[in-house]
């Protein structure tokens, strides 16, 4: 037992870099925007009066601020369900054993790899009205070819979810095709014996037993979408008419235009338990269910 | 002790690199100078840019400059006020005056009138008054003007020639103003739906369209700048809004938002708008593509003739390390020399009024010159959190073109003008 403890030292040299790093530039920011959050707190002055939660009540009581937790809500309530649905479908698809399948394993995972800021541009070109992709391709199928995505209120917020699907598809493809591959192929003949059609064998062998992969796949693309920010700020910075002025991007503009980083930090504390509440339900909901799917 | 080993290894490498640096410091001061602008800035005008950091380190052996440049929209302010709360700042700034007050009211900044009258080799009369006193609290100066630009309105000569129009000319009216750009309106067809070519173009940003509220006596704030109930909803702002809504939505001689997103360019540079209110900046592009242009102040209803001014300065940082060579950098750049041949790129209007009188002769120049005098600095020099209020009042415009005439004008200033006061009224 001595020798053992003696020899834990190793050990804490191998984890010390890392804990430092995330002590220092995770944990301390954290607790420290904790604080912040309690004082009226402006970049540039010198005293920072402690106030409280009069942060947290004036924020909530703001029209613009709800506007903005809306906003997050419309767009991880549709790029959520609608992003693990296509790139589960995806996977699925992309984990037949056919020929030149890594070909278009690779096509869908390359958005993955750009930088964010670069996509946005692209899609900015995508979204134009007249000469971008889909109102061009409108337009050959005889419609106007006049929407503007990005400036109409409605639309704007559609363009980011569907962009969304896209961006988020490669690293949850990759997840899912993963899981898919670890089911074990005699359940696949068991099932086939028993004349299940291919739907079936999906249904029935492959989705229960991906739950665990589902379920973290649902939660990290939970997180993502709550943290919604480069999209909007390279391609709608917040407009038309506020529909797409998320709560992140709502912070960012309370810290660096106005400079009340107390605000900001208070704001950053309660998207920080948004997405914690949402999580711990998603665990516990889906937990539920995949002990249920055991049994079953 | 192999991992013993390792760490004691990089220790011995980090200290000896940042040896190396500390014998480099030795050797040279350097001189930090911070900048706007990046990629999208013309080459030729970079290469401009370094002869003149080469000339001034010819002038100061030992000094090293080092421009950093804080490209985006945006960034500029944010980024050098969080390096001048951690001390980092650098020693000279360049200063828009949109956004000035943010610097000069949380003391950022250096007063520079000890500089300017312990130094006979600089005299202050030298440069444009009213420019000057953009950056002045009292008496005290916070920047030295490098160059600035007036909006005025260009016109496209060709446009106005095939549409039989007159070009405008100083002191036209709201209404001749509104009957060319009637003129210059070129529909596809009967159905009037949408115009090929403008009369004027239009962009959604406050800095672009706050000139046609002074214009007709109207106004953002009150003078001293603490609130916008009554002025920015008073009857003056509301017509002069009006006027300015209706050309996109009633006469549709201007693009409406979503007209104007689509065509994805500049539609006067495309020669599909006959009109634009823009700053010097613009004839660089303007004279690439060879577009035959004229300018002229703006149109007003009222005898008051104004626009705005937005302006580049220089400053000294309180923090700044080395002050005295940061001064000498100032003069240096704000000289006649190096301006006379840093405006001839078409940028803006050197501030130093014999740098600027060297194009004098240019019409072009020469109306831009004449409307330096009716020219009064932009809110954010003065107002610390005008660029909030500039937000504002983009999301309004928004607000009321998008609303399809269900959000009237009035009500919609009425209702910015709470938001503004309330901005404004926070401790």
């Amino acid at each position: 037992m001595a020798a053992l403890r003696a020899n834990n030292w190793r050990g804490y040299v191998f984890v010390a870099p890392a804990t430092l790093y995330l002590a220092l530039f995770a944990f301390f920011p954290m607790v420290f925007a904790g604080y912040m959050s309690l004082h009226r707190w402006h970049l540039l002055k010198e005293d920072h009066p402690f106030v409280g939660l009069a942060n947290f009540t004036t924020m909530l009581a703001d029209p613009f601020f709800r506007n903005a937790i809306y906003n997050t809500l419309i767009y991880v309530v549709f790029s959520v369900p609608l992003g693990v649905v296509t790139s589960l479908a995806v996977a699925a698809l992309v984990a037949q054993r056919l020929r030149g399948v890594g070909v278009f394993r690779t096509l869908y995972y390359i958005p993955a790899i750009g930088s964010k800021v670069a996509i946005s541009m692209v899609w900015i070109w995508i979204l134009l009205p007249e000469v971008g992709l889909i109102n061009a391709s409108l337009k050959w199928l005889g419609g106007e070819g006049t929407t503007n995505f990005l400036a109409e209120p409605g639309w704007a917020m559609a363009a980011l979810v569907a962009m969304s699907l896209g961006i988020g598809l490669g690293p949850r493809m990759i997840i899912f095709l993963a899981g898919i591959q670890s089911v074990p192929q005699t359940y696949y003949e068991a099932a086939a014996l028993d004349g299940c059609t291919a739907w079936k064998r999906f249904r029935h062998v492959t989705l229960p037993l991906l739950a665990p992969t589902t379920l973290f796949v649902v939660i990290t693309t939970t997180i993502a979408s709550f943290q919604l920010f480069t999209e909007v700020y390279m391609m709608t910075r917040g407009g038309p008419r506020r529909t797409t002025d998320v709560v992140l991007y709502h912070i960012y503009k309370e810290a660096w235009q106005k400079f009340e980083v107390g605000m900001a930090s208070a704001m950053s504390y309660v998207l920080f338990a948004m997405i914690l509440i949402v999580a711990l339900l998603q665990f516990r909901i889906m937990r539920r269910g995949l002990s249920e799917g055991a049994v079953a | 002790m192999r991992a013993a080993r390792l760490i004691l290894g990089s220790v011995a490498i980090v200290s000896l690199a940042g040896g190396c640096a500390d014998d480099e410091q030795a050797a040279t001061t350097v001189l930090r100078v911070a900048n706007w602008g990046g990629a999208q800035v013309e080459p030729e005008f970079v290469r401009l840019e370094r002869r003149f950091r080469e000339e001034f380190e010819v002038l100061h052996p030992g000094v090293r400059l080092r421009v950093e440049q804080i490209p985006g929209p945006g960034q500029y302010a944010p980024k050098l006020l969080m390096m001048h709360v951690t001390g980092s700042v650098p020693d000279v700034i360049h200063l828009d005056a949109s956004s000035a007050a943010v610097f000069i009211d949380n003391h950022v900044l250096r007063d520079l009138t000890p500089f300017v009258e312990s130094d006979p080799g600089f005299d202050l009369s030298e440069y444009f008054e009213n420019v000057v006193n953009i950056a002045r609290r009292g008496d005290e100066l916070y920047a030295i003007p490098l160059d600035f630009t007036p909006m005025v309105m260009y016109y496209n000569k060709k446009l106005f020639d095939q549409a039989g129009v007159p070009y405008p000319r100083t002191g036209w009216t709201c209404t001749d103003f509104l009957e060319a750009a009637k003129k210059l309106t070129v529909f596809a067809d009967d159905s009037r739906k949408a115009p090929v070519q403008y009369g004027v173009s239009f962009e959604n940003v406050m800095p672009f369209w706050v000139p046609w509220l002074w214009t007709s006596g109207g106004d953002v704030l009150d003078p001293s700048g603490k609130k916008a109930s009554a002025y920015f909803d008073g009857p003056e702002t509301t017509q002069a809004m009006q006027f300015l809504v209706d050309l996109m939505t009633k006469h549709r001689v201007a693009p409406h938002l979503k007209e104007s997103a689509a065509a994805g360019v500049d539609l006067f540079r495309s020669g599909r708008a006959a009109m634009e209110l823009k700053g010097h900046w613009m004839m660089i592009d303007y004279r690439a593509d060879g577009i035959n242009f004229g300018v002229v102040g703006l149109p007003t209803n009222t005898s008051k003739r104004v626009t705005v001014i937005y302006e580049a300065g220089m400053s000294i940082t309180r923090k700044a390390r080395h002050p005295e060579l940061a001064w000498e950098y100032i003069k240096f750049m704000t000289s006649k020399d190096v301006q006379v041949r840093r405006v001839a790129s078409g940028l803006a209007i050197s501030a130093n009024k014999e740098a600027a009188a060297q194009y004098a002769g240019d019409p072009i120049e020469d109306a831009f010159i004449e409307e330096v005098a009716y020219a009064r600095p932009p809110w954010g020099a003065t107002v610390e959190r005008y660029p909030f209020i500039e937000e504002l009042g983009r999301e309004m415009m928004e607000d009321i073109l998008y609303s399809d005439g269900e959000l009237p004008v009035e009500e919609a200033l009425r209702q910015t003008a709470k938001l503004i006061d309330a901005a404004l009224a926070e401790p």
